[in-house]
């Protein structure tokens, strides 16, 4: 994992023994779940500025772990993910109810989560989640789409600095090699929960999340419409949502002070 | 040495820069399509088919792809079931070789089990079951299957589709990607306790070592150039089948190759090119890259490997615009008079121990009778030469009916336990 600061790392026997999961853990506060996006855990300059008020608690995807590629065909379906998720929180004993935040395909689990369980999350914040699906609000698959127009999906304004360190590959050729390999993967294991890019029933259960919930999307979206930041706020009872102007798929870096004040405002001291 | 006609059925008439404008699998728009020439492409590639089982060919070989223009099987069973017929009406002792049903695609295992079964019990015992794991495309996007579970479901599958031919009673199935309360097909194969099994693959190891450990034969059916891909593809099957202790019979091994010939060198270019080009700009060639190498569907170790070295897909990636002389110059045709066919044709099959070629010869923009003279002519001349290469070695992957050996041991192994893709 690439880092801007230095996190701990804490490893949770779950699933009966057969899955090691891997949390990412930095800051100082009251406990914030962070669940990354589809291409796995990276730690951005949002979650830096997070974690001088929170301690961020990020698990990683299992598969998506360095060394531990093959953790993903212990897990079979997005059920087994959110159970396997839940037992590894409860086994951290975290101190007090934590704050549950997910960006996109992180957003989906984050929001299963706090319907399948909804007494466990103080309060819910979604980045452009997936997880819903309808005709005339377009998703395109992040898997298909050629590697030379990914920039684009993610981001409103591709030249944007967020944009240029995500997608300038490291000089050495090994250190490219292997940061490519494990995106790829990270790509697979996460695809694992969703694909096809559809609704995977998120849509049935979404009523059962009682906790205070903030939706933020980025207007321009071009990986997930933001006509659905509607869509889930009509379906999560009273929630709030944030459409940001001049946006793609990242709010925290594209708009990051913007995010950042939204995000401060809802979640309070 | 067994050689094969193999035949796609291909849209003929697409017009120049098509490939500039689409892909030639997914979303190929059917607007650009006259119906009266979808009709005419069957109609063509069953009577080539057919001429090559009258033309003194051992077997007809045919794939499975899905919303694809280069390739119109969506269901190869429905072919091997009108050629089983056909083929057994007039006494022409081919074997009926679908390449065949992709198993890391399929959700219903049991219908592909029952669909072999009933075409070799049509054909009399001359099926040879060829079972792909799938491109991506074909199975992700098409099918709906998660990339990462491909393998894992071709795994699956095949067990079952293996246990459901050879068990003579009942058994319940309890998978993880189906479950059987009862599974007793009927019919059961003719051949017991099942047909010769064929695997096709583009070079992972994980699925030669499958051939090995079940006795299957190993299918590499590539567009990529044999001159780049074959000493490593080829060599790494036979540096296994020595680790393993196994015997290097080259009749475990087929290949593809586009083939033409003509009576003269040039005359075979004058008529050919063009087809060629066409085949390989607009067919496979035409498929988008992205969505044959979808994320999960390449494992972790094989990423690295295809990071640092990418020379198994040989010339893939320039398939779209390459060029006639390029084809030749790798390997991915051989083209020329009867006397230079069959000599490249033997030197492929020696230097990499082929003891079953699979003749493409009828492809592309090919009009019919191009395509019928092409076929009766390596008919009549090649083939019978080709026949003798590799003569002295058994072929333990073919229907005895056929004259084959196969053999089997009393209880076949499980399918190999499920792994990374």
């Amino acid at each position: 994992m690439a880092g801007l600061v230095d996190t701990k790392e804490r490893l949770v026997d779950v699933w009966g023994g057969r899955v090691k999961l891997r949390f990412q853990i930095v800051g100082t506060g009251a406990p914030l779940i962070y669940l990354h996006p589809a291409a796995g855990l990276h730690f951005d300059p949002f979650l830096a500025t997070l974690a001088k008020r929170y301690t961020i608690v990020a698990p990683e995807v299992p598969g998506t772990s360095p060394g531990d590629g093959n953790a993903i065909h212990q897990v079979d379906d997005l059920w087994d993910l959110v159970l396997l998720y839940e037992e590894g929180i409860r086994k951290l004993g975290l101190n007090g109810t934590p704050i549950l935040m997910g960006q996109s395909f992180g957003g989906m689990l984050a929001a299963e989560l706090a319907a399948h369980f909804p007494a466990m999350f103080k309060k819910l914040v979604l980045f452009d989640p997936i997880g819903l699906r309808r005709e005339g609000l377009p998703i395109t698959n992040w898997m298909t789409t050629p590697p030379p127009a990914l920039a684009a999906l993610l981001f409103k304004d591709t030249s944007h600095p967020a944009a240029k360190a995500m997608f300038t590959p490291p000089a050495d050729p090994e250190a490219a090699a292997n940061g490519t390999a494990a995106l790829v993967w990270a790509l697979g294991c996460t695809g694992k929960f969703v694909w096809p890019i559809a609704d995977k029933g998120l849509r049935k259960r979404l009523h059962r999340v009682t906790a205070p919930t903030l939706v933020i999307w980025g207007e321009d979206d071009a990986l997930i419409s933001s006509g659905y930041a509607k869509e889930f706020g009509n379906a999560i009872k009273g929630s709030r949502v944030e459409v940001i102007p001049n946006c793609g798929h990242i709010p925290q870096l594209e708009q990051g002070e913007t995010a950042l004040k939204l995000v401060n405002a809802f979640l309070g001291d | 040495m067994k050689v094969s006609a193999f035949a796609q059925v291909a849209y003929r008439k697409f017009a120049d820069g098509f490939e500039k404008q689409n892909d030639s699998s997914v979303t190929t728009p059917w607007s650009l399509v006259d119906p009266t020439e979808v009709r005419a492409a069957y109609k063509d590639y069953l009577d080539g088919l057919m001429l090559a089982a009258r033309s003194g060919f051992d077997g007809l070989v045919f794939t499975e792809h899905g919303q694809a223009s280069y390739d119109m099987m969506a269901n190869p069973s429905l072919v091997a079931s009108a050629l089983a017929y056909a083929t057994e009406s007039e006494g022409l002792n081919v074997a009926i070789y679908p390449a065949g049903r992709s198993l890391g695609k399929s959700r219903e295992p049991l219908r592909v089990a029952e669909e072999y079964a009933m075409i070799d019990n049509i054909c009399g015992g001359r099926l040879v079951a060829g079972f792909p794991v799938g491109l991506m495309y074909d199975a992700s996007i098409n099918n709906g299957v998660p990339p990462i579970e491909i393998r894992g479901r071709f795994d699956e599958n095949l067990a079952l589709v293996l246990k459901a031919w050879r068990e003579n009673d009942a058994f319940m199935f309890n998978g993880k990607f189906s479950q059987f309360e009862c599974v007793n097909i009927w019919p059961r194969p003719q051949q017991r306790p099942r047909p010769p099994v064929w695997l096709t693959g583009t070079g992972n190891p994980a699925t030669m070592q499958v051939v090995f450990d079940q006795d299957f034969g190993f299918n590499y059916l590539s567009w990529f150039g044999t001159k780049i891909t074959g000493p490593r593809i080829f060599g790494r099957f036979w540096e296994m089948a020595g680790k393993l202790g196994k015997p290097l019979n080259p009749h475990q091994l087929g290949i593809l190759q586009v083939a033409c010939v003509a009576a003269t060198d040039a005359e075979a270019e004058r008529k050919y090119k063009k087809h060629i080009e066409y085949l390989f700009n607009r067919g496979p060639g035409a498929i988008a890259g992205e969505k044959l190498a979808i994320p999960g569907g390449i494992g972790l170790q094989g990423l690295h490997a295809l990071m640092r070295d990418p020379s198994d897909f040989g010339i893939a990636h320039e398939l779209r615009s390459v060029s006639y002389a390029k084809l030749v110059d790798v390997g991915s045709v051989i083209v020329g008079s009867v006397a230079t066919v069959t000599e490249q044709l033997t030197e492929l099959a020696k230097t990499h121990r082929i003891g079953n070629l699979h003749l493409m010869m009828q492809f592309g923009s090919m009009p019919r009778e191009l395509a019928m003279e092409n076929i009766s002519l390596f008919g009549k001349e090649v083939v019978p030469k080709l026949k003798n290469v590799w003569k002295d070695e058994p072929h333990h992957w073919w229907p005895e009916r056929l004259g084959g050996r196969p053999r089997y041991s009393a209880t076949q192994p499980a399918a190999r336990a499920m792994g990374g893709a």
